[in-house]
């Protein structure tokens, strides 16, 4: 292998992608654009519930119960119904999502001594909200009880929570560093899996292979320019993520630096494969979308935890790189893990990464046909 | 012939996409430091032909060496001792002109001390000197083409491979562009051409014509005349040109349009004169002119592939 | 001018599927994509990893695990046997909970004195330590009521709560008509803008601009094919989500084939767009993935719309997504008909107009 080839190579590509600086912003922007969108405009925290109130009772004691809900913070009311009907209406339209439901027996039961009913409807199609919504209302119901008790009763088992790592269960900081991890996944292929396509498209490619270039040449010196603008979109990413997002890091950036460069070899190799593969952008584009974007969003425990899904899918799940990296950025963010802690994903990743870099060079023929 | 006298060899070589055989059991030799020139219609096998003997696509069967190396088992070594022109001429369109020579200076590996100046070479003698620092993708057709043979051959390699380089390129340009052919030729290196162009037939030292995969004729330019038209050819001129055609078709006589003027290909043209001359009269076509001409190469190889 | 179209889209057929790999992208990938997130996407969380260190080793410990075990939500796996393995094994993620029993719980029970029940949970994944903690305190809670250590009730409130539309609250029929939405969009998306901009690349529009082809034509033959691999990909993955996921359908069904036509306006409307900006299939494709990831994150596909700040909710507004995804969901989920609907189509229908009127104007600028 020579060096210069290499550099030859590599210097054109790095021209070339300097002449197409739209393609260069946007590789940039992704990184920023994303982590905007998850740092601020999402968060999986659960408020504003929409509720809707048909309380029979009428008394005051059936109007403190809507006041603890509303309260909470979690709840507002949207509006009071006069009939069973009304909430289907509400619930039906979408305007209410919760339909609290007092019956007109409620105060004087309670008041008797006897159990009181309290009817909560929840609009279950989007069980994650539903789910949610459930756990804040039973919690509230079960405080209000203790109150009109006259709270004297210390239930006998107490269970005291503590959360690690994440005290104040911020989704941000549980979202951001996987964020991370599947915004590289992504843009490492899209550097590079049209790459090689588009110069058979060209026929420059034609061109390059009567020439004495050898594969692995070709391969490095295209690899290398999209190397250094992945990792500047990494170092971007942490940087938000720790100034902007104040997601704390408590681990070693130097080791975050490695790992995310193992990542990113991986990543980028994979679209050059692609690239030999599909010898065609479009064709290649469309496999980069299936193989990469979808598995890193989806399958990489990054916003859907690995452990709830079925069993086979959870063994697929191991041969896609953007998990390990997920629980890597995790790791070193969250739980300022050391080395000790990541051997083992570091081996499959790097492991993935040779294999990847050597497939290509096996899949690529210096041959028109 | 000794074998470091010929550049390039080739045996019983065939090409077979599925059932459509492109290239047909063809045999060749170019001598070093001949000018050889492929000619033929557009599908007749040339550029697949070229590809097999640069490397880039690998024959069905048959044999062929270039340099000395085999093109079956010893691709990459032919790859560093020949220069090839695509016929596409893919250089890289959102390079400079100057960036494209550095890219395959660095490709070819040539040395630092000699990179500056195979760079005024090539700048020169494409004549982009002023406009090195131009958007390759800007530059006209012809100078595209000269830049794309500077490119291909900066690093002074002993066989040249050259595909259609002409194509679509102004007639001017296209004589400028076969005199720096020569030149190359004069210092010694070997240049194989393929070309649709019959006209640049005669710019070559040896041809070989090839049509539908196989090799219909091969020598100088001159023995090709000689041989293959034993016949003479007639040039008439005559405003119903087309009609005159048809008629002396039906009459047996082969006859071609070339501009809007005739050919006819007749046995002796002392005796064939007159006689053409009264076969169009009696269909009352006027004859302006009509005399006997010699034959271009151009009329060899429409008779050769009436007659293949 | 329709024998023209016609023969654009043939040609674009053709083009497409003749790399035969294509064939497999365009029309198994949803369907394979659709099958991957209706496993993978899945919020409901059960299996929750767990250890359990029980220092009181008692008849009530060992019941109260028990429970926790055999509620479904929590899975003991583990045994700690000090607090340095408790705290290795969240470190090394192998678990996400872990509960500490403290010596004296048994006879802490039987003394009718309170006792303590230590709860760690691994908050990295919120959204499952939310769950986790709350799944606990119901069992522990019940397990309270159930001991009948206490005099007094402490539950006055009886609690019914019933999930609407989707009783067992199965996060999968929540997702997959949303994911028929998201994959439609992403194919007909790409296949658009990379398919015009390949032409602008290859050189081949400018011979396309040189026939008698109008502007309009030339549209209609690029949009057209990908419109109606658009519809049979619709009608693919939803047989997929039927049959194979049992998602109900409860609303009117005929009501899709129309409302897929106004979707697929705005998604070809923004494909062509994009085919207007980009000069190469680089630019396009990066451009439609830039395009494509905030609109599914910001269309109430996995985040609830209301939970967003204002100005982004504001921003929603234009995109198609959104309104799909209610109206997809409302006639699977909910029965919705037209008369519950017609806002969202409405607005749709709205958007789509304006996006493929802005495009095509760019387009014939480009053009000519």
């Amino acid at each position: 292998m020579k060096f210069l080839r290499i550099k030859a190579i590599a210097k054109k590509e790095i021209i070339q992608i300097r002449r197409d600086p739209l393609s260069l912003a946007m590789a940039f922007m992704m990184p920023v654009i994303l982590l905007f969108i998850f740092g601020y405009a999402i968060t999986l925290d659960v408020n504003n519930l929409r509720t809707v109130v048909y309380d029979q009772d009428r008394s005051s004691l059936s109007r403190e119960l809507v006041a603890e809900f509303r309260e909470s913070g979690y709840f507002t009311v949207v509006g009071y119904a006069d009939t069973h009907k009304d909430i289907d209406k509400y619930l039906d339209s979408g305007k209410a999502q919760v339909a609290v439901w007092i019956p007109n027996d409620f105060s004087k039961n309670i008041n008797t001594g006897k159990n009181a009913e309290l009817q909560v409807i929840v609009d279950g199609s989007d069980s994650n909200t539903a789910t949610i919504a459930l756990g804040y209302i039973t919690a509230i119901s079960e405080l209000y009880s203790q109150r009109i008790m006259g709270g004297r009763i210390t239930p006998l088992i107490d269970p005291r929570v503590r959360v690690w790592y994440n005290p104040e269960l911020k989704s941000r900081n549980y979202i951001i560093p996987g964020l991370i991890a599947v915004i590289m996944a992504v843009i490492a292929a899209l550097l590079t899996s049209l790459t090689i396509a588009r110069e058979w498209e060209r026929g420059t490619m034609e061109q390059l292979i009567s020439t004495p270039v050898k594969t692995p040449e070709l391969i490095i010196g295209k690899l290398l320019p999209y190397f250094f603008i992945g990792f500047v979109d990494v170092a971007l990413s942490v940087i938000m993520a720790v100034f902007v997002f104040e997601v704390p890091l408590r681990g070693n950036i130097f080791l975050l630096a490695v790992l995310s460069s193992i990542f990113l070899f991986g990543g980028l190799s994979l679209g050059i494969l692609i690239s030999i593969a599909a010898k065609s952008q479009l064709v290649a584009s469309q496999i980069s979308m299936v193989v990469t974007f979808l598995p890193a969003f989806l399958l990489s425990g990054f916003m859907y935890a690995i452990a709830n899904m079925p069993k086979p899918l959870q063994v697929i799940t191991h041969i896609i790189p953007a998990r390990y990296f997920v629980s890597i950025l995790k790791g070193i963010f969250l739980k300022g893990n050391t080395f000790k802690f990541l051997i083992f994903e570091t081996i499959l990743l790097t492991f993935f990464g040779l294999m990847v870099f050597a497939l290509a060079n096996k899949k690529f023929k210096k041959r028109v046909v | 012939m000794r074998s470091e006298d010929i550049a390039v060899k080739i045996e019983s070589l065939t090409k077979r996409f599925g059932d459509f055989v492109a290239v047909d059991n063809i045999n060749l030799t170019v001598k070093r430091g001949e000018v050889f020139g492929f000619l033929g219609p557009n599908g007749a096998g040339k550029s697949t032909t070229i590809k097999m003997l640069c490397g880039l696509l690998l024959p069905t069967s048959g044999r062929g060496f270039v340099g000395g190396y085999d093109i079956m088992k010893e691709s990459e070594e032919i790859k560093k001792t020949i220069g090839y022109m695509s016929q596409k001429f893919s250089l890289y369109d959102d390079l400079t002109v100057e960036e494209n020579i550095s890219f395959f200076s660095g490709i070819y590996r040539v040395s630092n001390s000699k990179k500056k100046e195979r760079m005024e070479w090539v700048l020169e003698m494409s004549g982009l000197k002023d406009r090195k620092g131009a958007i390759t993708k800007t530059l006209p057709g012809g100078f595209k083409q000269r830049l794309a043979l500077g490119c291909a051959v900066l690093h002074e390699l002993p066989i040249i491979f050259l595909d259609e380089p002409t194509s679509g390129v102004d007639p001017i340009s296209r004589r400028n562009f076969w005199n720096l052919i020569y030149d190359m030729s004069k210092a010694g290196t070997t240049i194989f051409v393929t070309t649709h162009y019959m006209d640049e037939a005669d710019y070559c030292d040896r041809l070989a014509l090839i049509y539908r995969g196989k090799i219909i004729a091969e020598g100088t330019p001159n023995e090709l005349r000689r041989e293959h038209m034993k016949q003479n050819v007639l040039e008439i001129e005559t405003d119903r040109f087309v009609e005159a055609m048809e008629i002396l078709q039906q009459e047996g006589i082969e006859a071609a349009i070339f501009g809007n003027l005739l050919h006819a290909v007749v046995a002796d043209a002392r005796i064939d004169i007159p006689r053409v001359k009264r076969i169009l009269e009696s269909s009352n076509i006027r004859v302006a002119r009509i005399e006997k001409i010699p034959p271009s190469l151009e009329d060899v190889f429409v008779t050769l592939i009436e007659s293949a | 001018m329709f024998e023209r179209i016609k023969q654009m889209i043939i040609k674009e057929f053709i083009q497409v599927f003749r790399d035969r790999r294509m064939i497999a992208i365009v029309f198994f990938t949803p369907v394979m994509q659709l099958l991957v997130f209706g496993y993978a996407v899945t919020t409901d969380v059960n299996n929750i990893s767990t250890a359990i260190y029980d220092l009181d080793k008692s008849y009530e410990s060992r019941e109260l695990v028990r429970r926790l075990g055999s509620s479904g939500y929590f899975n003991v796996r583990y045994s700690a046997e000090s607090p340095d393995e408790m705290q290795e094994l969240l470190d090394r993620g192998r678990i996400t909970t872990a509960i500490q029993i403290n010596r004296g719980f048994s006879s802490d029970l039987k003394n009718n004195r309170q006792t303590e029940v230590q709860i760690l949970v691994d908050g990295t994944d919120s959204n499952t330590a939310t769950v986790a903690m709350d799944y606990a305190n119901r069992i522990i809670m019940k397990y309270t009521k159930d001991m009948g250590a206490q005099r007094v009730e402490s539950m006055k409130i009886d609690l019914r709560t019933r999930a609407w539309y989707n009783p067992d609250l199965r996060s999968r029929n929540y997702n997959v008509p949303g994911v028929i939405a998201i994959v439609i969009m992403l194919t007909c998306l790409l296949l658009t803008s990379m398919a015009v901009v390949r032409e602008r690349e290859l050189g081949t529009m400018e011979q396309l601009m040189v026939t008698p082809l109008k502007p309009i034509e030339i549209m209609l033959g690029k949009t057209i094919p990908f419109a109606i691999i658009g519809f049979f990909d619709v009608f693919l993955v939803t047989m997929v989500g039927v049959f194979w996921f049992d998602i109900p359908i409860k609303g009117p069904i005929q009501l899709m084939p129309l409302t897929t036509a106004i979707y697929l306006l705005s998604v070809l409307g923004i494909g062509l767009f994009i085919s207007t900006i980009a000069r190469t299939q680089q630019q396009a494709m990066m451009a439609t993935f830039l395009f494509f990831i905030p609109a599914v994150l910001l269309s109430g596909f996995m985040f609830p719309i209301e939970n967003m700040q204002e100005i982004i909710q504001y921003g929603t507004y234009i995109n198609p997504l959104r309104y799909f995804l209610v109206i997809i969901r409302g006639v699977f989920l909910k029965g919705s008909g037209i008369d519950i609907l017609w806002p969202q189509m409405l607005s749709l229908l709205a958007l789509g107009t304006a996006v493929i009127t802005i495009s095509s104007l760019r387009f014939k600028k480009r053009l000519g």
